[in-house]
């Protein structure tokens, strides 16, 4: 039965492709098509583009990316908890705060240690 | 290749279900598809799009779009048409594939989180036992898209909008993600429907203090998804163009656009369902589920109902979108990041403990009683409150200074000294 | 139809695992990782393990390429045209280690005894359609596949409650190892100084 419902998604997936796709091809059929030099520069305010684009960035992004990650992870942990949640007693609730308490102590130490400060 | 196909095979035994669909599956998912998927959504969200206009002209004293048609009712198809009649333009130096793959992606994610939402009764496209998961992963593909855009345009404000808007896109879905976990702490399973279903027992699961909190939390963090104002740092067209979709124009200009809408369209039906009781009529009322007899009018009648009373909800959590926007002004970059990861995760943690105080104390019981109820306001509010008290308390507290903030993080660059510089 | 379905899958997945380590520009191959990702979400779908596939969205698809393309903005050469990274000297024994391991888990899983009673995975015979019916209503492997997330909570918090609790501690681990390491307090403005960011009128009660 759960794969019949998948099966639906997998048609709504190839739908939706199929919806983003097919405008394009009408614009590619009746639009006009000029290509010219000026035309194809990047758009950075009507000025030149100077130097390369696809440069380095700092670190910040990262660490928040990471960040992301991991409480990704931790809130993922929690769904199968809160749906079970119902059978079980006061001891899932005790070791779910454990578990709470750990990555409450991740995120005050990032705190403390400026990491949430964008700079 | 022969050899997978061999059914002695144990590769491709191993899953060996089968899959069966009947006539009538197949209808009703066709039906779902063409009418719902192609034709309804999309021409909600155009109108949407109307109803912004006219909403926002509203509020700014104009009259908005007249010209085409009454009311400009048919502006959403000219616009259609014009879209559809522009150049497309691809910057020289871009990676021409990924710059086609990036508004695929975001309206394959906006299309796929509208298939597990219980619009009424029996009116869910699909009901999957993990729909609430499905939905966050459906949602959590957009990031991606948007990434794509900006870094294949190969333009230095794309890709700064781009970089930016993954970065608060990432850090505001984390409280989205935690705010949902009350819900199915008091559902009891990730399934829409079952959450819809415990709606009708105990009421809109607004309708209680840490509910509120997981809503208001919802709520702001959907907006920052969405990019909307306040939260629209990443297309600040005084900073840095329109963002990640600076260089798309034409049609696949339309295609982000169109997503963006849908995306609103999605999440407003999602908080709806998950917080707003979904077609229940009256927060703790319980809808008299028993006209659902066995004959196929009242079926219909019923679902009629419970699908205008959803609607109308969206409708008026899309105005409230709309009337956000043209109310606040845009946040600063720095307090945008502070705001999802000291505000809001901090207190969206917490409410899930306050989430299962209010379990014990009124869903426990298997029945809603208003005795249970009071006892778990009393239990939880105060609760709360106190929470949110604390948790702006600690922020201010480190932000002024003063003598608890000396030698400890600050949240700005110069404001520590603001209290500790003899004037 | 499943056979089919499999098919393309796996064809999918091999694709863009390839795709993967040839394409020389960065972000294309960390693209076609995720997509590699979701061909393995798709497996488990097809294995009955909804849950999974969506953990696997959200997780794989949905932060780790996320990470995977700031970590990429970290880098010289994203186009993988710069004749410094190319790892020319290392290709031969990226080969030869790369085929040893697939060889190995090859072997590993065509050799696998059955744990106890149990049968290997290799001798598997066609199993019934579980979700489907064919076995008595309420046995628990149905019900395990039909309401995947309460009975993985179920386990997490009873059978396996260390092994959560330790994954508790090693992600706060990890978060504070990735702190640590990657963050330098010495690049933040000082107090001192006037940061970029022009700071609000300052917030003082007496003057």
């Amino acid at each position: 039965m759960i794969i019949n419902n998948y099966i639906f998604i997998g048609l709504l997936l190839l739908a939706a492709i199929g919806f983003a796709l097919a405008p394009l091809l009408v614009v590619r059929l009746i639009a006009p098509r000029k290509r010219s030099l000026s035309k194809s520069e990047p758009y950075e305010c009507g000025v030149l583009t100077v130097g390369e684009t696809w440069i380095r960035f700092r670190i910040q992004y990262y660490i928040y990316a990471l960040m992301f990650v991991v409480f990704d992870i931790e809130a993922l942990f929690l769904f199968p908890w809160a749906a079970a949640y119902a059978g079980l007693g006061l001891f899932a609730l005790v070791e779910m705060v454990v578990f709470l308490v750990f990555l409450f102590l991740g995120l005050v130490y990032a705190w403390a240690k400026g990491v949430l400060r964008w700079a | 290749m022969i050899e997978l196909l061999d059914p002695t095979s144990p590769l491709v035994w191993a899953q060996s279900q089968a899959v069966d669909l009947g006539w009538g599956l197949a209808l009703r998912w066709g039906l779902w598809l063409v009418v719902g998927f192609l034709g309804l959504f999309p021409g909600i969200v155009a109108y949407m799009v109307w109803l912004e206009r006219k909403a926002a002209a509203r509020f700014q004293d104009r009259i908005g779009p007249n010209r085409v048609g009454p009311l400009g009712l048919l502006q959403p198809i000219a616009d259609a048409i014009k879209l559809l009649t522009k150049e497309n333009l691809v910057p020289a130096g871009a990676d021409g594939l990924v710059h086609l793959a990036a508004p695929v992606l975001v309206i394959v994610s906006a299309f796929l989180m509208l298939a597990v939402i219980p619009f009424a009764v029996g009116m869910a496209p699909v009901d999957l036992p993990s729909g609430l998961l499905y939905l966050m992963a459906a949602s959590s593909l957009s990031p991606l898209g948007v990434f794509l855009a900006g870094w294949s345009s190969r333009n230095k404000y794309s890709l700064l909008g781009a970089m930016r808007a993954v970065a608060q896109l990432v850090s505001y879905e984390i409280p989205q993600v935690l705010a949902v976990i009350p819900i199915v702490l008091w559902g009891g399973s990730l399934s829409l429907v079952a959450i819809f279903d415990k709606q009708v027992e105990f009421g809109w699961f607004i309708a209680s203090p840490p509910g509120l909190l997981a809503f208001l939390i919802m709520l702001i963090a959907s907006i920052a998804e969405l990019n909307r104002t306040p939260f629209d740092i990443p297309e600040a067209e005084s900073e840095i163009i329109a963002g990640y979709h600076t260089e798309y124009s034409g049609m696949r200009f339309g295609l982000f656009f169109l997503a963006e809408y849908l995306s609103v369209f999605a999440v407003g039906c999602l908080v709806t369902a998950l917080y707003l009781g979904g077609g229940m009529p009256l927060p703790l009322v319980r809808f008299p589920m028993n006209l659902l007899g066995d004959s196929l009018p009242r079926l219909i009648l019923v679902d009629m109902v419970l699908l205008a009373v959803f609607m109308f909800k969206v409708l008026l959590f899309i105005l409230f979108m709309f009337w956000v926007r043209v109310t606040l002004l845009r946040l600063r970059v720095d307090r945008l990041m502070n705001f999802a990861w000291k505000y809001l995760t901090p207190l969206a943690i917490v409410n899930i403990l306050f989430a299962g105080i209010w379990y014990e104390c009124v869903i426990r019981a298997g029945v809603l009683t208003l005795g249970g109820w009071l006892w778990g306001w009393v239990v939880t509010g105060p609760l709360v409150v106190f929470a949110v008290w604390l948790v702006v308390w600690i922020n201010r507290r480190l932000l002024l200074g003063g003598p608890a903030g000396v030698g400890r993080p600050s949240l700005g660059g110069t404001r520590v000294d603001a209290g500790a510089a003899p004037g | 139809m499943i056979r089919v379905l499999f098919l393309v899958i796996a064809v999918t997945g091999l694709a863009s695992a390839l795709a993967t380590v040839l394409i020389k520009n960065l972000v294309r191959a960390a693209l076609a990782l995720a997509g590699f990702f979701f061909a393995v979400a798709c497996l488990f779908v097809l294995l009955e393990a909804e849950f999974l596939a969506a953990l696997q969205v959200l997780i794989y698809v949905g932060a780790v390429s996320i990470l995977l393309m700031f970590g990429i903005m970290l880098t010289r050469g994203v186009q993988g045209t710069d004749p410094a990274s190319r790892p020319s000297a290392w290709r031969l024994p990226g080969v030869v280690i790369g085929l040893a391991v697939f060889a190995l888990l090859g072997y590993a899983i065509f050799q696998e005894t059955g744990l106890g009673t149990q049968r290997a995975w290799g001798a598997i015979d066609p199993r019934p359609a579980i979700a489907r019916g064919t076995v008595e209503p309420g046995a628990p492997r149905r019900r395990a596949i039909n309401d995947m997330g309460k009975v993985v909570g179920v386990e997490l918090m009873t059978r396996y409650v260390v092994a959560f609790e330790l994954a508790g501690l090693l992600l706060t681990a990890a978060l504070v190892g990735a702190v640590a390491v990657a963050h330098r307090e010495d690049d933040e403005p000082s107090r001192g100084e006037p940061s970029r960011i022009p700071s609000d009128p300052p917030i003082t009660t007496s003057p």
